[in-house]
C-alpha cells in the first residue's frame, strides 16, 4: 500500500512536468518548454530606470515567431510589432493596406516568441482616427487578442491627443509617434523628413509634449533633424525613441529587415532608408544558401545518406517487393530493390 | 496647335513608361518595385513536365511572406510552396493544425507579391477540405482567387480525399498530392512519425500516390518514407514526386525555408530541426550577431553616427527654432538643440559608420 502510494506520488509529480497532448513528445514541441518565471518581462519601470540613468533604450520591430525569438535572445528591450509589416512582410508600397486582423495575427505570433522584451503593437491606419471610442476599442483588441503590453499610435493632432488620453485612461500604455508619421504620407506628400523649418520643428516639440501630457510613456521621433530631436528629448521627462533622428534621443528603433539587410535585390537596396545601418547582409546569406540547395538538388547531391535517415528492415522490404510484383508493378519493385542497394553503405 | 499636340504626345508616352498612379509615393520609395512587363516568365506545369521527362530534379522551397518569396524567385527555385508549416515556423505553434484559411490566404498574397517566376502552390490547411468535396473545392477556389496561387496541395490518400482531389482538378485547379507522413494527421499517426516502414504501409504509399495521379494530380509529395519506398512510388508514377525526408530517388526535393537556412539557433529549436534537412546557412547566428552589435552600438551611443543622421535643418531655420523654444519657456531644450547642432557640424568628415 505504502509503496503504491509512493509510486502514485512520483507519477503525479512527473505528470505535472508532462505535456497534455499525448501524441506529441516533448522534443517535437516547436514552441519549447514554458519557463516558470513570470517576472522576466521588461516593464515601463525598467525603461524609466534606463532613461533616468541615461542608458539608451533599444527597440527593434518583429512580425513573427522567429524574429521575436531573435530579439528576445539578443536582449533587445522593446519589441515593436510595427505596421511596417505592411511593407516588409506583405510587400505593399506603404503602411496603409494592413488591417487590424492581420496586425493581430502578427502580434500573437510575436507574443509566442518574445517572453522578455516589452511588447508594443502599432495601431494600423484606419483603426483609431475616426473617434476616441474607436481608438480605445482597437487598443483593447491589441492587448486582449494580440497579447501586447502597450500600443503605439501616430500623430499629434488634437483628436489624436484626445484618443491617446482615452486609451491611457482605459489602462493601456501608449507610445506616441511624431515627426514623419508614415500613415499620413497622403498629407505629407510622401515619406519626407519633418521638422526642417521653424514651424514644423516647433510642432514636433509641442506635439511630443502634448502626448506626454496625455499620459504617453514614450514618444517615437521619426526622420527629424538631430537638433530638433535633441530639443524634444530635453523638453520631455519621458524617453524619446529615435529613427532617422540622430543620436540625441533616449533610445533607438530600427526595422528588423532593414537592420539585417534582408533584401539584397538591387531595387530593395535603393529603398533601404539612409538612416539605417545594415548590421548584416542576411539577404546575401539567404541567396547563397538557396543557390547551393538548388545546385545540390539539381546535381542529385542532396539528399545524401546522412539526410535520408528513414529505414525499412530487410524483411519488410522483401515483403514490399513481393506485394509490388503481385500488383504488377515490376519496374517499381526493381527501382525499390536498387534503391535499397544504393543506400546500403548507410554510414 | 501642332506644338502643343507634340507636347501632349510626348507627355503621354512619358506617362506610359513611368507609370505610378499614387502621386504621393515617388517611385524610389516603392517597396514593391517596378512591375515587369513579361507575363511569360512564370514556371508552369509544362516546364515541370519537361524537367521530369529529362530527369532534371525539380526544386521546391516553402515561403510565407514577401521577402522569402523574393529570395526564392531570385535564387531560381522552380516551385514556391506556401505551406501550412507556417503554423509552426511563422506562428510558433507546435503543429500545423491551428492555422486558419484566412491566415493562409494572407501568406499566399504576400508571397504572390514577391515571387513572379516560381510556380506558386498553396497548402489547404487542416479543417478546410476534409468534411466534403464541396468544402474542398470552395477552399481551393479561394486559394487561387483570393490567394493568388497557381495550384494547391492537399494531404492524404483516403477515398474521400482522392474524390476531393478529383473534384478540385475538375474545377480547373491543379493539385499536388501529399502522402507518407502527413502532418495534419498526427492525431491518428501518433506524432510526426515516418511512414512506409512496414509492408502494408509501404504498399499504401505507392497505391495512394497512384490513386492521386489517377485523380488528376500533377505531382505528389512524399514525406518521411524510406528511400526504397520513395523509389518504388517514383517509378510507378508518370507524374513527378517531390521528396522531403524521402531519400534521393524522387523527381524533386522540397525543404522548409527556415530549416534549410538554419533560421532558429536557440538550442531548443536546434533539437526540433528535422534530421533529413540540411542547413545550408546559419542565418539565426548571423541575425543574433547583428542584433547584439546593434544593441551594443546603441547602448554605447555609437549608433546613429553622422552618416546615419542625414536630415538637416538650415541654420536660419535653426535660429528661428531656438527663438521659438525660448519664447515658449523651453530654455533647456533650446540649449540642447544648439549644442547638438554644433556636435553634428563636421557633418560627414571623418569616421564612417
Amino acid at each position: 500500500m505504502a509503496s503504491s502510494l509512493t509510486r502514485n506520488c512520483s507519477r503525479f509529480s512527473k505528470a505535472i512536468s508532462v505535456r497534455f497532448m499525448s501524441n506529441l513528445p516533448e522534443n517535437t514541441v516547436y514552441g519549447g518548454p514554458k519557463p516558470q518565471n513570470p517576472n522576466q518581462r521588461v516593464t515601463l519601470t525598467h525603461l524609466r530606470q534606463k532613461h533616468r540613468k541615461g542608458e539608451p533604450i533599444t527597440v527593434v520591430t518583429a512580425y513573427d515567431y522567429p524574429s521575436a525569438v531573435h530579439l528576445d535572445t539578443a536582449g533587445i528591450d522593446v519589441c515593436l510589432v510595427g505596421d511596417s509589416a505592411s511593407m516588409v512582410v506583405h510587400g505593399h508600397d506603404t503602411t496603409l493596406p494592413i488591417s487590424l486582423d492581420e496586425m493581430l495575427v502578427h502580434c500573437r505570433a510575436v507574443a509566442r516568441g518574445a517572453k522578455r522584451p516589452l511588447l508594443v503593437g502599432d495601431l494600423p491606419f484606419g483603426t483609431y482616427e475616426s473617434s476616441s471610442s474607436q481608438a480605445v476599442d482597437t487598443a483593447v483588441r491589441v492587448l486582449k487578442e494580440g497579447g501586447m503590453d502597450a500600443i503605439k499610435l501616430e500623430g499629434g493632432s488634437a483628436s489624436r491627443i484626445t484618443a491617446a488620453k482615452a486609451i491611457v485612461e482605459a489602462g493601456i500604455a501608449v507610445i506616441g509617434h511624431v515627426g514623419l508619421t508614415p500613415q499620413a504620407i497622403s498629407v505629407l506628400g510622401g515619406f519626407r523628413p519633418q521638422g526642417r523649418n521653424i514651424a514644423s520643428a516647433v510642432k514636433v516639440v509641442e506635439t511630443a509634449m502634448a502626448l506626454q501630457e496625455a499620459g504617453c510613456f514614450s514618444v517615437v521621433l521619426e526622420c527629424v533633424p538631430p537638433p530638433v530631436a535633441a530639443a524634444a528629448t530635453s523638453a520631455l521627462k519621458i524617453p524619446t525613441i529615435g529613427i532617422g533622428a540622430g543620436p540625441f534621443c533616449s533610445g533607438q528603433v530600427l526595422v528588423y529587415h532593414d537592420l539585417l539587410g534582408m533584401m539584397q535585390h538591387p531595387h530593395h537596396a535603393k529603398v533601404t532608408p539612409k538612416f539605417c545601418k545594415q548590421y548584416a547582409n542576411v539577404g546575401e546569406v539567404i541567396n547563397k544558401a538557396l543557390m547551393e540547395y538548388k545546385e545540390e538538388v539539381s546535381k542529385k547531391v542532396f539528399p545524401g545518406p546522412s539526410h535520408s535517415p528513414y529505414k525499412i528492415t530487410a524483411s519488410e522490404l522483401d515483403g514490399f517487393l513481393t506485394e509490388l510484383q503481385k500488383l504488377g508493378f515490376d519496374k517499381a519493385a526493381s527501382a525499390a530493390a536498387s534503391a535499397a542497394e544504393n543506400m546500403e553503405p548507410s554510414e
